[in-house]
């Protein structure tokens, strides 16, 4: 006989885990089926190892499991990702998928927690209203979302409460506190726990922003400073971003929600198990359940009136269009990811920069989303400019390490040994407007070992991707010179990768199901029961890490579905 | 001059390879007196062993590299790289080096960039696969290695990173089976 549940929730990840608890607390029989592990504390004891987890990926999604392509346009022939599958034996965390296993993408994140601005939910009406309309990037499909800031207020501060974050408030109800974020949006309470200890080399930073007029304030993240319920204050020991943590610092569903979930009795965890395809009934308007395949490769097929597809963007789309699900053809449109313009510097001073996590430090947001500057480049929306001080081995250094210097020889190993300990980092992410030309789809050729076909990315950086990274490029060498670098070098404004984990927009929210895939909810549009949660909904993209408004979403997607149950939030 | 290699077992080359890798990963990562470089750090060991291991899909492009990089030292000097002096070694490094960056799809130009990131992996990584002996890479830029956590006053500015006493993975292993016994 068929497994019946009250719900299936696919992928248990930073969307899925948050859902997980919320209807097994309401009452709901869960079942969740996740393709990692649910890993043990025992298996992070000791992960202070960059070889295993920054070079080798052990906790990601690796091309050989899950094969991603990528092609510029359609005219070339689409290859796997050619920036992460190269034959040096490098599988870097940052450009590929996120990690798999329970708690997803937030097991290994750099916990960069940012609320998104009011302005940048209506980023069309703000950007026609400063430039006016004939300045909207030609062929964009840059649109307002259909909720507001003040719709998602609440669930950030959910998000922020019972996952665990760390900052201090600058706007707490329309009142400023000195020396905070003077351009945050309102919110209702601040943060449950202070700051992460500061990174040595945020320091001159902060001053050197600060004589240039700006406003910087510490970043806001998903680690605790404190002890908080029950989870270790962050030790600083520098392995954070592309690691998993030793002591539960970090915010992670694996260490927040699915414990929660496993408590109330009511979620049925199978682990190693991927999901195939979605089953509809055979007219194709209602959800039935959901065909996945165990690790002893035993396909099951299992039942559900709710399945909820949190397998991440891009993986929400391959089971959609895998399961005959293309929306009008708005399936796979609209990929939007960030562009990082990333900047180093070589200090005076030391920034010892193997401490804490990546980003113990700061940010300024004076030329963010709508506040960026007038200029002659045509860049119509801004981005924080963030500093980076901690979080970085060696090896990664040598990846970063300055173009001018010759990578071999006494030349190479001087310049490791004298410079490596003075290293500072800056980065920006800048908007990445959608396309009709920029979507992913199914590749035609490429399969994974189980038959599937592998996702494929069209994309290809445009102009105002690279005079915006130019423009910021300009801030991050006046906060340098500022700094007394002795060395300054910044990547290319149009760089290989086009895939890094901040990759949304391909299953767009809104009421229209000609130009949309879900409701503001995550219903599928057409298709009763169906929904698909996280960054994949996102109707447009500033320059903030995608992550709390993916558990913003996740916790109004829930109270939708409780209400559906007839149960009570928790 | 340090011993040459193999002083231990070899797990996927055999000694005249061994030999040649030791030699080419020096060139990368060069000795100096009382400052250790890419041979004593014994990088030759950490790629055989990843080549047996987690890299065995590399295999036969290294037996491709080995080849065509004796093949070019023959032809400009006439012997294998292991036996030139290390002034022509480097030459050809070189000449390596300027090829990668000319021609991104030469093979011999692809195999340099291949050693020497996994000259650097082996240089830099923890001492557990083999290289990075004695901790030579983490002593040489002020990296304290495989540390549990880093107290407030480690956090302050101004610390001169040399002076934490370096910890691997090994180490932390070690601590917390004692915690628990």
């Amino acid at each position: 006989m068929t497994e019946k549940f009250d719900a299936i929730i696919v992928g248990l990840g930073s969307a899925g885990g948050i859902l997980a608890e919320q209807l097994t607390k309401a009452g709901a029989r869960v079942l969740g089926l996740d393709k990692g592990a649910d890993y043990s504390e025992d298996d992070f004891a000791v992960k202070q190892d960059e070889l295993r987890y920054y070079q080798r990926g052990a906790i990601v999604s690796g091309v050989s499991v899950d094969p991603v392509t990528w092609r510029p346009d359609e005219n070339t022939t689409a290859r796997i990702l050619p920036w992460s599958a190269g034959a040096l034996g490098s599988d870097e965390p940052l450009y590929g998928m996120p990690s798999i296993g329970i708690g997803g993408g937030t097991l290994h994140w750099g916990c960069a927690a940012y609320r998104f601005r009011e302005a940048d939910f209506r980023m069309r009406s703000a950007i026609a209203d400063r430039f006016g309309e004939a300045a909207l990037p030609e062929g964009s499909t840059v649109a307002d979302w259909p909720i507001s800031y003040a719709d998602l207020e609440p669930y950030y501060e959910k998000v922020e409460w019972e996952q665990g974050y760390s900052g201090r408030a600058g706007n707490i109800k329309g009142e400023f506190a000195p020396g905070t974020n003077p351009f945050e949006p309102p919110r209702n309470r601040d943060y449950p726990m202070p700051p992460v200890p500061q990174g040595p080399g945020d320091i001159p930073w902060v001053a050197a922003t600060e004589r240039l007029g700006m406003h910087p304030f510490r970043q806001p993240l998903a680690l605790n400073s404190t002890e908080y319920r029950g989870r270790s204050a962050c030790l600083n020991c520098g392995f954070c971003h592309g690691y998993p943590c030793h002591v539960g610092a970090k915010s992670t569903t694996h260490v927040t929600s699915v414990p929660a979930a496993k408590l109330t009795g009511n979620l049925d965890l199978r682990t190693h198990s991927r999901v195939l395809r979605v089953n509809r009934t055979a007219d194709g308007k209602r959800v039935i359940g959901v065909t996945y395949v165990d690790n002893a490769d035993v396909v099951h097929e299992v039942e559900a009136p709710i399945v909820i597809l949190t397998a991440y963007a891009l993986e929400n789309v391959r089971l959609m269009l895998v399961s005959g699900i293309d929306g009008n053809g708005q399936v796979g449109a609209n990929f939007m990811t960030h562009n990082f313009g990333w900047f180093a510097s070589i200090l005076p001073e030391p920034t010892n920069p193997f401490l804490g996590t990546f980003n113990a430090s700061s940010a300024v947001d004076d030329f963010t989303s709508e506040l960026v500057p007038d200029n002659d480049l045509g860049v119509l929306w801004g981005s924080p400019v963030i500093s980076v001080t901690g979080d970085l081995q060696p090896i990664e250094a040598y990846h970063l390490m300055n173009p001018g210097v010759r990578k071999f020889g006494l030349e190479f190993k001087h310049w490791m040994r004298d410079n490596y300990t003075h290293m500072h980092r800056m980065y920006s992410q800048t908007t990445n407007f959608p396309y009709r030309k920029h979507y992913v789809d199914l590749d035609p050729v490429i399969k994974d070992r189980w038959g599937v076909p592998a996702i494929r990315i069209t994309h290809e950086w445009d102009d105002h991707d690279a005079h915006s990274v130019e423009l910021f490029g300009g801030i991050k060498r006046r906060i340098a010179a500022e700094m007394g670098a002795k060395e300054t070098w910044m990547d290319s404004p149009r760089p290989p990768y086009h895939l890094s984990t901040h990759d949304v927009g391909v299953h767009r929210m809104g009421y229209d199901p000609q130009t949309s895939v879900t409701d503001p909810f995550g219903a599928v549009h057409g298709i009763d029961g169906l929904y698909a949660v996280g960054g994949g909904s996102f109707v447009s993209y500033g320059g903030y890490n995608p992550n709390q408004t993916i558990q913003a979403l996740a916790y109004l997607s829930a109270d939708r579905l409780i209400e559906r149950f007839g149960g009570t939030a928790a | 001059m340090s011993e040459e290699v193999p002083t231990e077992a070899l797990l996927y080359f055999n000694s005249a390879e061994a030999r040649t890798i030791d030699a080419f990963a020096a060139q990368i990562i060069p000795s100096e007196e009382g400052s250790p470089g890419a041979h004593e750090a014994g990088v030759v060991y950490y790629i055989d062993r990843a080549l047996a291991g987690f890299m065995r899909d590399l295999q036969s492009l290294y037996r491709r590299g080995l080849h065509v990089l004796d093949g070019l030292s023959s032809d400009a000097f006439g012997a294998g790289f292991s036996a030139l002096e290390p002034h022509q070694q480097r030459q050809l490094v070189e000449a390596l080096d300027a090829r990668a960056a000319a021609e991104p799809d030469d093979f011999a130009g692809q195999f340099f960039r291949i050693v020497r990131e996994h000259t650097v992996q082996g240089f830099f990584g923890d001492p557990a696969y083999g290289g990075n002996r004695d901790v030579v890479g983490w002593k040489l830029v002020g990296f304290p290695g495989a540390q549990w956590g880093y107290t407030a006053e480690q956090m302050k500015p101004g610390v001169d990173a040399r002076s934490i006493p370096i910890l691997t993975v090994g180490d932390l292993y070690a601590r917390i089976g004692e915690g628990r016994s």
